[in-house]
């Protein structure tokens, strides 16, 4: 919902008060770059983790823990999104 | 349940001449992990016993028949092992002169048909060059040049310049043959050879190249006719000997396998020794029976540890797990990770609590758990094999506890089903009730509306997280205080719950719950001297990953959330498009049909990956080291013969 403004007569609480639209930018940014840093992350220790467990197939429970480690930040960048629009 | 099957150490002597009735019941019972004997000492390696080698011969001609063949492993109603031991051999030579047969016929029909496949290549140069190939050789006084030369070259112009005496033929494909006399040889080549001359051999076959083409085309298509009406013979012969075939290469496998059983045994020129492990709920029965067959001849014993000074490496003693019937399927989740050492505590139960716990409070959806339930019943009762039977027993479970979460969630396919704030839900008249207040201004509701309950949900996950990371601990703490002791137990494990009770008791601090941040600050610091006394320096690195363990179970709402995201998208454009009207209709129902379908897809993969990497990442590197022997015992599971 935007509710138009007219900025010059706006007090600061009211300008505040209409900054839902930048908080959703930024938490959608908390999440994308995270997400993004975990993918950069998990691409080459997924691949590695792969040809590892091809050749050596007991290597998947391990390869699987190495490649979901980098997970944990965009989990972070979930939690302060949330931190954000609360 | 939490522990491993308790294995004994079992020592078999005798006389060689009750070797084969040892073997026998050995066989029979399947329970002896034989340890295989490395030469070393006094005695020697045991010899197969008689037979051995033509059963083994036999079992490769029948490999090699089915390989041939093309024979798979399928499910058959098992028969009697005596009626197949009394056809075999009749039957493999009846079979083997059959399939040798078919066999060189199709080798010679393959080499034809590679034949005039070449020839086709050959001749195929030549196509539109009226000349049978006999007039392009054997000449004294005639030079003959047949090849390829280069497109839109004018050799006529300058074959006139040298001589007017010859003859020139192009065929369709550009190729020449050029007859001059023998005497104009050299300067006609030069001349060709501007024209980028390429020389090609005429074939040593008399005929037309056009009439030739077709009759080799003839020809090959005869052979592949042939090829294939015999690859319909195979497979006739396939479907009739299937059975046999299979029936009787797993007859054979159990008899080589028992007639090479003494190649892992100890012998000396009269005795034999087998060294083995057996369960020690199967030692009673194991013991009479060997005593049974062999009349008392054979001497049974366990090899005491004790007396051994030694005692028996965790590494050293095949783990079989020893779990009830209903926990059974997730071993193969363990078995992903690693089977657990003999010491250890077996963690299948906790996993069959915890990951569809998990599984269900991500996805908590009516609508998925139906279709998944439907999908891995069918799929149960179709597939067979053991990994699949697990696979598919460990989803239903999994669906299960979906269904539970998706009543508390009240969620059909993405659509709420009970109305909340004046939005009507799926259900008419079902309005959602406020039982009490949560956290941060939310209502606590029946039925819990995810996207409205945020903050309470993600506190509770992170509680939920802090009870699955400390059972870890605890079990944690029982497998070093068995291996190293109390005080290791309480430093290396005792230290970390004491590390979590110092952060708590900071952030109880922080929001003035207890009196100031000292007595967090104190237990923290005394927890950290804990941890570095028990596992050394690098300790303190590691003392942020208990945050983000922690933290890491907010993916059981986040996961979720982005799983209800997916869905009420598909839920709007489809009812944007459907409220259009008219031909939308269709796109609509297309939209539905197709988005629902992704998503239970991504339904068993995301939730699944992220319960399992709970158990796997924050659960078991709590306590877990895992990397035991698997128990093989000596036996054969028989699949197609029955005694």
């Amino acid at each position: 919902m935007t509710i138009p403004v007219d900025i010059a007569a706006a007090s600061v609480d009211n300008l505040i008060a209409n900054q839902k639209g930048l908080i959703a930018i930024g938490a959608g940014l908390a999440v994308g770059l995270a997400g993004l840093g975990s993918g950069l992350a998990e691409k080459d220790i997924g691949s590695a983790a792969v040809g590892a467990f091809t050749e050596k197939e007991e290597l998947f429970g391990k390869g699987l823990i190495m490649t979901v480690i980098p997970e944990t930040i965009v989990i972070f960048g979930f939690v302060i999104a949330i931190m954000m629009i609360i | 349940m939490l522990k491993p099957k308790q294995m004994s150490r079992v020592l078999f002597v005798g006389h060689k001449d009750y070797l084969e009735p040892t073997i026998e019941v050995m066989h029979d019972m399947h329970v002896v992990h034989i340890e295989e004997y490395n030469e070393e000492d006094y005695f020697s390696i045991g010899k197969p016993l008689a037979g051995a080698d033509q059963d083994s011969k036999t079992l490769l001609k029948l490999r090699s028949i089915a390989n041939f063949l093309g024979i798979k492993k399928t499910y058959l109603e098992p028969t009697s092992a005596e009626k197949v031991s009394s056809e075999l051999v009749g039957k493999l030579d009846e079979l083997d002169s059959a399939v040798s047969e078919k066999l060189k016929r199709k080798s010679e029909i393959e080499s034809n048909i590679k034949d005039t496949e070449t020839n086709i290549q050959e001749i195929k140069v030549f196509s539109g060059v009226p000349l049978n190939f006999d007039l392009c050789r054997g000449y004294e006084t005639l030079h003959v040049f047949a090849g390829t030369i280069k497109k839109d070259a004018e050799i006529e112009a300058n074959l006139n310049r040298v001589t007017t005496d010859y003859q020139l033929y192009v065929g369709a494909t550009g190729t020449i043959v050029l007859f001059v006399p023998a005497k104009h040889t050299d300067e006609v080549a030069e001349l060709l050879n501007d024209a980028l001359f390429n020389e090609v051999t005429i074939p040593a076959m008399s005929g037309v190249p056009d009439e030739l083409l077709g009759e080799l085309k003839t020809r090959r298509d005869m052979f592949v006719n042939d090829l294939e009406s015999l690859s319909s013979e195979i497979d006739s012969m396939k479907a009739q000997y299937e059975e046999f075939i299979l029936t009787s290469e797993e007859l054979l496998s159990i008899e080589t396998q028992k007639k090479e059983a003494p190649l892992f045994f100890a012998t000396s020129e009269h005795a034999f020794i087998v060294d083995g492990w057996v369960p020690d709920d199967e030692f009673e029965t194991l013991e009479s029976r060997v005593k049974e067959a062999t009349g008392d001849r054979v001497h049974v014993t366990l090899h005491e540890e004790s007396t051994d000074g030694v005692a028996a490496d965790d590494a050293d003693i095949p783990i079989e797990y020893d779990n009830p019937k209903i926990v059974k399927p997730f071993e193969a989740v363990m078995n992903l990770y690693a089977r657990p050492k003999y010491h250890e505590i077996d963690p299948t139960t906790f996993v069959f609590i915890a990951f569809p716990l998990f599984y269900g409070m991500i996805l908590g959806d009516i609508g998925y758990a139906l279709i998944l339930l439907g999908i891995a019943l069918y799929g149960r009762s179709k597939l067979h094999g053991e990994g699949w039977n697990s696979l598919f027993t460990v989803l239903i479970y999994c669906n299960i506890s979906t269904l539970f979460f998706g009543i508390l969630y009240a969620e059909f396919l993405g659509f709420p089903l009970a109305g909340l704030h004046g939005h009507p839900g799926l259900i008419p008249g079902w309005e959602t009730i406020e039982l009490f207040s949560g956290l941060g201004g939310e209502h606590i509701t029946y039925p819990i509306h995810r996207t409205h309950l945020v903050t309470t949900l993600l506190v509770a996950t992170l509680l939920i997280g802090v009870i699955h990371i400390n059972t870890g601990f605890i079990l944690g703490f029982r497998n070093v205080l068995t291996k190293h002791g109390m005080k290791a137990a309480i430093l290396e494990k005792g230290g970390w719950m004491v590390l979590q009770l110092g952060i708590f008791l900071l952030l109880f601090g922080m929001m003035d719950i207890v009196p100031g941040m000292l007595p967090g600050a104190a237990v923290f610091v005394v927890a950290v001297i804990m941890l570095i006394a028990g596992e050394g320096g690098t300790a303190i690195i590691e003392i942020p990953s208990i945050l983000s363990n922690i933290l890491s179970y907010s993916r059981l709402l986040a996961v979720g959330l982005s799983s209800i995201g997916i869905a009420s998208a598909v839920n709007i454009m489809a009812g944007m498009m459907w409220s259009s009207g008219g031909v939308f209709i269709i796109v609509a129902v297309l939209i539905f049909i197709l988005g629902h379908t992704i998503n239970t897809a991504l339904s068993v993969i995301a939730p699944g990956l992220h319960a399992l990497r709970l158990q796997y990442v924050e659960f078991f590197t709590k306590f877990y080291d895992g990397g035991g022997r698997i128990y093989d015992p000596f036996g054969y599971n028989r699949t197609y013969t029955e005694e």
